[in-house]
């Protein structure tokens, strides 16, 4: 298949992927650490699901700030 | 605004002789959160000592506990319920004593039996390695100047042995094991050992039988057959005991703990020689109606009210140390009670700040609605949810069915009227007409269902025509959901407001958060500001007012902030910027479960409507559309799930870590009345109603 549209457009889609990606990549490594001190503080006192539920789902705003920027690079730019 | 139910602060002084009718009173009238007494509080009291029939409940309960164990009745075991006053007459006539005496006889016949048994595999074990050797079991003992060992070896000690004067008998079975018996003279017996122990050998005790070891295997494998159908017995008596017993011991177990329960109440209060002084919240609406019971019920009993306390946080200060907190009851209807779950996995509120369940109650449901809207999925969703209401009764389960039918209530809601989609298809198509790119060929309900009427019917309802596209209306769906997060925040601000001023007083409060709505407002402003000049390109001399007003409404908010956060105030902006930005997962996870269910129509319904094309009916065909539908259903089933975790997880998160983070303290203990649950008895006052 023969190469179709310009080379803006494809450099715009491979950052596109390159954020989301990258910025899922940060979040699992953020993740990884709270979601393993948070299912041992929650075996050790339920209690404390609330308060480990928010630390371990902080760092997933990164990929949200990813997808964000890959979304206005296919659709606004 | 739901803040918890006001409290007010009750004592009750009686005697000390009408003590049991006293704690009746407190269980019956279900409204006294007692507050427990400290040592040296008050000068002249202290702590009480159990009832005197404290002990004893106790001890039955011991017994009770531990027969239920041996008879293997837990908690899931189903029996009937007796009454109130049937279950007390049978425990004061000794019943607990008379059953478990019954029950203990058979148990310890189960012991003795499965300890026979154990015994008699032993013997059996030693019999059969006995059996390859032809000795007599009588001859291994009873000699003067001989002697004879009888074991098993690892390997064969004969070449070793042959310098002794011995006689060998031995067995040689690599299944069974190597035997060996030994008779030497009694001055060679250490030899004789050395070298046998040399070869890994491990003497087996000869059983006081007499006759060939074969017989008495024999004699062996009857007796333990005896025995074992004798165990079979005494289990089936020991089940008929459950369930002869297992309702009077459930019922006697429930009884018992109330009493012992009951009981302990003189620990918890201030006692005197001859009066005792119980502190106590009570809901301020049944006060009145706590005291006239109360008074009635109990001669000589005198109920004061001491405070009705307010939600200013110098009350709490100036109470006394075990006064200071009020305890939080949650204030709240039928539905919004059902979201009480996540706030308390959060934390319990405060008595002087709101609830944010009801919140919780608009919001959680709304964003599920949101991130899912697809008819398809949201009728699932309520029959699943309507279901597991009807069902559950585990708070964990209700919490999750509760999201699951109002959020698919909202997803309906959003599905027909909003997004115009079901299963991933619109119901109308072919809007690519005015967008141009992505999609070829749009598989839509209309299409599929040959019908030509939908679009006429859809018109006008559906916004763009043919609803909202997923995938397609990105830009707005993006907005849509910051938007919707602005507003979430600010409500989440406004809130922090409303709590510090009740606790402080507004001039108080309005220092400490109004800055905030200032600085929120003004950074929502600002940003909106840049947003149209860097993305959209709007002239600079139009959105110069934007940047203004918010640059200035920030600048207020360090000024009000930068006293009492520091630095904070200015570090504080960007993390607002962010919590904003978090609620593009609306949109997001919308997307992605469009995208899915994008992909799987193409790849099920291609299946079923390409083979269609080629136009042969026949074998292949049938069994394609079979495959294509079977597909269809498992894919979007996939969706359907992850739905659930993706769009419930995520609605929770808005709700704990957005909006909840900006007003809610907790930390509050919860109102815990003292009150009797009874399950496995019947109240008198339940049962007499009935008759």
């Amino acid at each position: 298949m023969a190469l179709e549209g310009d080379v803006g457009a494809g450099l715009i889609a491979i950052g596109a992927g390159l954020a989301v990606g990258l910025t899922g990549l940060g979040a699992g490594m953020a993740e990884k650490d709270v979601g393993a001190a948070a299912v041992g503080a929650i075996t050790e006192d339920q209690s404390l699901f609330g308060k480990a539920m928010i630390f371990m789902v902080l760092p997933e705003t990164i990929v949200i700030f990813g997808l964000v920027i890959a979304i206005l690079g296919i659709f606004v730019m | 605004m739901s803040l918890p139910e006001s409290m007010s602060r009750i004592v009750i002084v009686g005697t000390k002789s009408h003590m049991d009718e006293a704690i009746d009173a407190l269980y019956s009238v279900e409204a006294i959160h007692l507050i427990d007494h400290t040592v040296d509080a008050d000068e002249g009291f202290s702590l009480g000592t159990p009832r005197p029939y404290s002990p004893k409940a106790s001890e039955r309960l011991l017994k009770v506990r531990a027969m239920e164990k041996e008879l293997g009745i837990t908690k899931h075991v189903k029996a009937e319920s007796v009454p109130e006053d049937e279950i007390k007459s049978q425990i004061s006539s000794d019943s607990v004593e008379l059953v478990e005496k019954e029950v203990l006889s058979v148990l310890d016949k189960r012991n003795d039996l499965n300890q026979r048994i154990t015994e008699l595999n032993a013997t059996k074990r030693n019999l059969e390695l006995l059996s390859d050797i032809p000795v007599d079991l009588e001859l291994y003992s009873g000699y003067r100047s001989i002697f004879g060992v009888v074991g098993t070896v690892a390997e064969d000690p004969t070449a070793a042995l042959s310098g002794i004067n011995c006689e060998i008998f031995s067995s040689f079975n690599k299944k069974k094991g190597n035997v060996i018996a030994v008779f030497a003279k009694v001055e060679d017996k250490d030899a004789v050992l050395g070298i046998l122990s040399e070869n890994g050998f491990s003497e087996i005790s000869v059983p006081e039988e007499t006759g060939s070891a074969a017989s008495a295997l024999a004699k062996t494998d009857r007796d333990l057959t005896a025995s074992t159908a004798e165990l079979e017995s005494v289990e089936k008596e020991i089940e008929s005991l459950l369930e002869k017993h297992k309702s009077f011991l459930k019922a006697s177990e429930e009884e018992l703990s109330i009493e012992v329960q009951k009981g302990e109440i003189p620990v918890r209060i201030a006692n005197s020689e001859y009066t005792f002084v119980i502190d106590a919240w009570v809901p301020t609406s049944k006060v009145e109606s706590v005291k006239t019971e109360i008074e009635s019920k109990v001669a000589g009993a005198y109920v004061e009210v001491e405070e009705t306390r307010g939600r200013s946080m110098k009350e709490v200060e100036e109470a006394e140390d075990r006064f200071k907190d009020a305890p939080t009851k949650f204030n709240n209807g039928k539905v919004v009670k059902e979201f009480q779950y996540p706030t308390k996995l959060v934390s319990v509120p405060k008595y002087q700040e709101i609830d944010p369940s009801i919140l919780i109650a608009i919001f959680l449901p709304m964003f599920f609605g949101l991130m899912v809207g697809d008819v398809g999925y949201a009728i699932p969703f309520i029959i699943l949810g309507a279901y597991g209401l009807k069902v559950t009764k585990h708070k964990d389960w209700r919490a999750i069915a509760t999201v699951l039918f109002f959020g698919g209530i909202w997803a309906f809601i959003f599905g027909l009227f909003f997004f115009g989609e079901c299963l991933g298809m619109h119901f109308i198509g072919a809007y690519h007409a005015d967008g141009g790119h992505l999609l070829e060929v749009e598989y839509c309900w209309s299409m599929l269902l040959g019908v030509d009427n939908l679009p006429s019917i859809f018109e006008g309802i559906l916004p763009y025509g043919t609803g909202v596209g997923k995938l397609f209306h990105v830009g707005f769906l993006l907005k849509l959901s910051v938007y919707i997060g602005v507003v979430h925040l600010l409500i989440g601000y406004i809130c922090a407001l409303y709590n510090k001023t009740i606790q402080h007083g507004f001039k108080h409060g309005f220092m400490e958060k109004g800055g905030w709505i200032f600085g929120f407002i003004g950074l929502v402003v600002l940003c909106y500001g840049l947003a149209m000049f860097l993305i959209y390109g709007t002239e600079m001399s139009e959105v110069l007012p934007f940047i203004i007003v918010g640059a200035v409404l920030i600048v207020i908010e360090v000024v009000m902030n930068i006293k009492h956060e520091g630095i904070q105030a200015i570090l504080e902006l960007p993390g607002i910027v962010g919590n904003i930005l978090s609620y593009t997962r609306l949109a997001a996870i919308g997307m992605s479960k469009a995208g899915m269910a994008l992909a799987f129509n193409y790849i099920a319904l291609g299946m079923v409507g390409g083979v269609e094309a080629g136009a042969t009916l026949g074998e292949s065909f049938s069994i394609m559309l079979i495959i294509g539908f079977l597909l269809f259903a498992f894919l979007h089933l996939m969706i359907w799930t992850l739905a659930i975790l993706s769009a419930g997880l995520h609605g929770l998160r808005l709700q704990m870590v957005e909006l909840m983070a900006k007003f809610f303290e907790g930390g509050g203990i919860e109102y815990n009345p003292l009150k009797i649950k009874r399950k496995q008895t019947v109240s008198n006052k339940k049962a007499t109603k009935e008759v």
